[in-house]
């Protein structure tokens, strides 16, 4: 049974790959980066090995087997979302028992680039144990090593099924979501910070907070073998317990977010409800100008927040864009590089702009809406949540590292990187737009569709930051001068990218139009 | 709903399809296409499934890039002068996604608005719209929850909210309930009567006899028959020409004998 699930996704993955060259194209590259980072981890796990040095082995193998989970964790709400071309609601009339379609649906989830190369780079683990410890070592870590990769793929499907199933409910005073997302998303910057510290303690604290790892699930599976070799082969079993357990805990979670997205519990609002307000000023805002920019960028600012793709996105941006600068502003690290990094991925959040709306954006182009009036409202509808973000990051950064004094030119630094960013993907955003899946899961993604979106988001990330360097290195030049002209430079910088880049993305989108919409609507 | 705005129909064709091609990756969807909508006419598009008159209707609107050919509507060219083209039309494509997350006020709003329309205009025009189609003016249900009956209402009802000229509509009573689907009839009737021209396709022959002044057939990407409906009918059903045309059945369902 399980073989015709992995049979189906991979079927599946093939013909969506027939005769579309680009997207061949893309699938050999993420296989080429795969085989690549694969290949770099498995060196690296494999070095404590090779240099006999049983020490760094225990801390390189529980802190990294640990970062591998926590990549898996977030690098799929973060960036690539979640291979879901085996969409679970399609199963819902299929007479299956839940724990067949649960059993088939993971183990197809492993049938993809990044699990293999998980699986390949921890293989070096294997080495490391078998040359420190020897064949019965090897064999045992071997054993931790795959429970370890079912553990990333039951960690990654729960978490996003879960995320979904919170934000699909579509009340706005949903405070579980918010919460959820919180949580969700402190946990990296927790992680980030925990790694900031670690550069500064002495490796006897790293060695403890190893050992502590390796017996949480993040870590154990990844360390039986070092105990073997070390002589607690007692602790093989226990640790084995410990990461069988999370992976059917986190299956039971998974099962059971999975049925009730199945069977669609969504609360409606209600047939009954009715408002009163005449229907303009229902769309409309106060604030907004009566005409076709004021309705674009008011359906714009609604959908952020009513569409649970879009709201998971704006979420998972809010909390990490406070919580990472203000976490390396504690840890002492500095959160200027960090804000950078923010500015940027505020504005990577509109790489696939078009692709949000799907076929729905036939309306604008029936309509004939001016390209660059399109794209202008997309930004300003946009804005309208990420400004008051990035002016909340300045101010707690400010704070936080004590120098309230920097808020204005750190302020000018993010709406900067912000408008730079968006004057490199606005334009990509028209070239390269992608159809995204008509699931219920907000973080599912089409196979291939994944790559692309992480490679557009790093092109941007970089592109954007390589641009505002020119300010960066004003501030570092001007010192003191700079925290008084830092924000209207800053801002002005910035907006000038914006428009800039608007103006090329509009004349581009008015040439192709209809080939947008071809590329947003799914199932062509 | 006030009286419709008496309209004077052009001198040319409002829609005129020339040599339209359309390939999809190895499929030939549409493959020559010509076809010539009168002004002032009520046009059905008879086709079977995958004729390619969705394709077709794509292509004529400007939602859909044409390999080859060209296409007129009121006179504009519609890949040439996109912007001229489209003000004069209303259109409800099929198997496309409304802007969902919106209430119906609110996106009639929107594509008012969106079409350049006055403000008092939309909100008069929008509520009246509502109210005919029993959707309800002060109902606050997302689009994405309404019944599929619904969501044609309210596509039917952005389409009609300019006061365009033509009216392109893509199978426009598929999933409606009999008793919204005469009022749909209806509706259209009296905007032909006032001077407008309606292009639908079906693939229910009941409909069209009943509505249609013209009629075209559609197989397999080319227009089999057009023509004004008596000429195309004669002293036959439409159906029996429907069926002749298009290639008769070859399976007689008798073999499902386990059925």
């Amino acid at each position: 049974m399980v073989v015709t699930f992995v049979r189906l996704k991979l079927r599946i993955l093939a013909n969506g790959l027939r005769g579309r060259a680009s997207r061949v194209a893309l699938f050999v590259l993420a296989a080429f980066t795969g085989a690549g980072l694969a290949v770099g981890g498995w060196l690296i796990f494999a070095l404590p090995g090779l240099l006999d040095e049983g020490r760094t082995a225990g801390m390189l193998l529980s802190l990294g087997g640990g970062a591998l989970v926590l990549g898996w964790l977030f690098l799929p709400l973060l960036f690539f979302g979640v291979d879901e071309s085996l969409d679970p609601a399609r199963f819902a009339l299929l007479p299956l028992r839940r724990h067949t379609l649960i059993g088939g649906l993971f183990v197809a989830s492993l049938a993809g680039v990044p699990a293999v190369a998980t699986l390949i780079a921890t293989l070096g683990m294997v080495d490391t144990a078998h040359r420190l410890g020897g064949f019965g070592a090897g064999t045992v870590e071997l054993f931790g090593v795959v429970l370890g990769l079912l553990l990333c793929a039951a960690v990654s499907r729960s978490v996003t099924s879960a995320f979904a199933t919170a934000l699909r409910s579509r009340r706005a005073r949903d405070l579980g979501t918010v919460l959820l997302a919180v949580v969700a998303a402190l946990l990296g910057p927790l992680q980030i910070a925990a790694l900031a510290g670690a550069e500064r303690a002495d490796w006897d604290q790293v060695a403890d907070v190893a050992t502590v790892v390796a017996w949480t699930p993040f870590g154990a599976a990844y360390t039986v073998g070092l105990d073997v070799a070390e002589g607690r082969a007692w602790a093989v079993p226990i640790k084995l317990v410990i990461v069988v357990a999370a992976i059917g805990g986190l299956l039971w979670w998974w099962s059971s977010t999975l049925e009730r997205a199945m069977v669609g519990a969504v609360a409606s609002s209600g047939p009954s409800s009715t408002v009163a307000g005449l229907p303009v000023s229902r769309l409309l805002f106060r604030w907004l100008p009566r005409n076709r920019f004021g309705a674009l960028v008011a359906r714009e600012v609604r959908y952020w927040w009513r569409g649970t793709r879009r709201r998971a996105i704006l979420i998972t941006f809010g909390v990490i864009g406070i919580f990472l600068p203000v976490m390396l502003a504690i840890s002492g690290a500095g959160a200027g590089p960090m804000l950078l990094f923010v500015g940027a991925l505020a504005a990577v959040n509109l790489a696939n702009q078009f692709g949000f709306d799907g076929s729905a954006y036939a309306a604008n182009v029936a309509a004939g809406v001016p390209g660059r009036v399109e794209v202008r409202s997309r930004v300003a509808g946009y804005s309208v949540y990420v400004l008051p973000l990035l002016f909340v990051t300045a101010v707690v950064v400010g704070i936080v590292s004590g120098s309230p004094a920097s808020i204005a030119s750190a302020l000018g630094e993010l709406t900067a990187t912000y408008g730079v960013g968006l004057g490199v993907i606005l334009p990509i955003s028209v070239r390269a737009a992608y159809a995204l899946p008509e699931t219920t899961n907000p973080f599912a993604m089409s196979s291939g569709g994944s790559l692309a979106k992480g490679l557009l988001t790093f092109v941007a990330l970089f592109g954007a930051i390589i641009l505002t360097i020119p300010l960066e290195l004003a501030a570092y030049v001007l010192g003191d001068v700079w925290l008084w002209i830092g924000l209207p430079v800053g801002a002005g910088y910035g907006a000038a990218a914006c428009l800039l880049g608007s103006r090329i993305a509009g004349d581009m989108l008015d040439a192709r139009m209809s080939e947008v919409l071809a590329a947003v609507s799914p199932h062509r | 709903m006030t009286i419709p705005v008496q309209r004077t129909p052009g001198d040319g064709p409002a829609m005129s399809l020339r040599g339209l091609v359309k390939r999809f990756d190895t499929k030939l969807a549409v493959a020559g296409l010509d076809l010539d909508v009168p002004a002032g006419s009520f046009y059905g598009l008879l086709g079977p499934n995958g004729a390619g008159k969705t394709t077709t209707l794509s292509m004529a609107v400007g939602l859909l890039r044409p390999d080859a050919g060209l296409a007129f509507l009121l006179g504009y060219d519609v890949w040439a002068d996109p912007a001229a083209a489209k003000r004069l039309i209303g259109v409800l494509p099929d198997g496309v996604r409304l802007f969902d997350r919106l209430s119906g006020a609110e996106l009639l709003a929107y594509h008012g608005l969106l079409r350049g329309m006055d403000a008092a205009v939309v909100d008069q025009r929008a509520q009246e719209l509502l109210d005919v189609l029993e959707l309800g003016a002060g109902n606050r249900t997302l689009i994405v929850d309404y019944s599929a009956g619904m969501k044609k209402k309210i596509g039917l009802a952005c389409a009609l909210l300019h006061g365009p000229r033509l009216l392109v509509l893509d199978e426009p009573f598929e999933g409606v309930d009999p008793v919204s689907a005469a009022l749909i009839r209806d509706i259209l009737q009296r905007y032909v009567a006032g001077g407008g021209t309606v292009v639908f396709s079906s693939h229910v022959m009941e409909v069209v006899e009943r509505l249609c002044s013209h009629v075209a057939i559609l197989a397999a990407g080319a227009i089999r028959v057009q023509g004004a409906i008596s000429a195309v009918r004669g002293k036959r059903s439409l159906e029996d020409v429907f069926v002749e045309v298009v290639g008769g059945r070859i399976s007689t369902g008798s073999e499902l004998a386990w059925l």
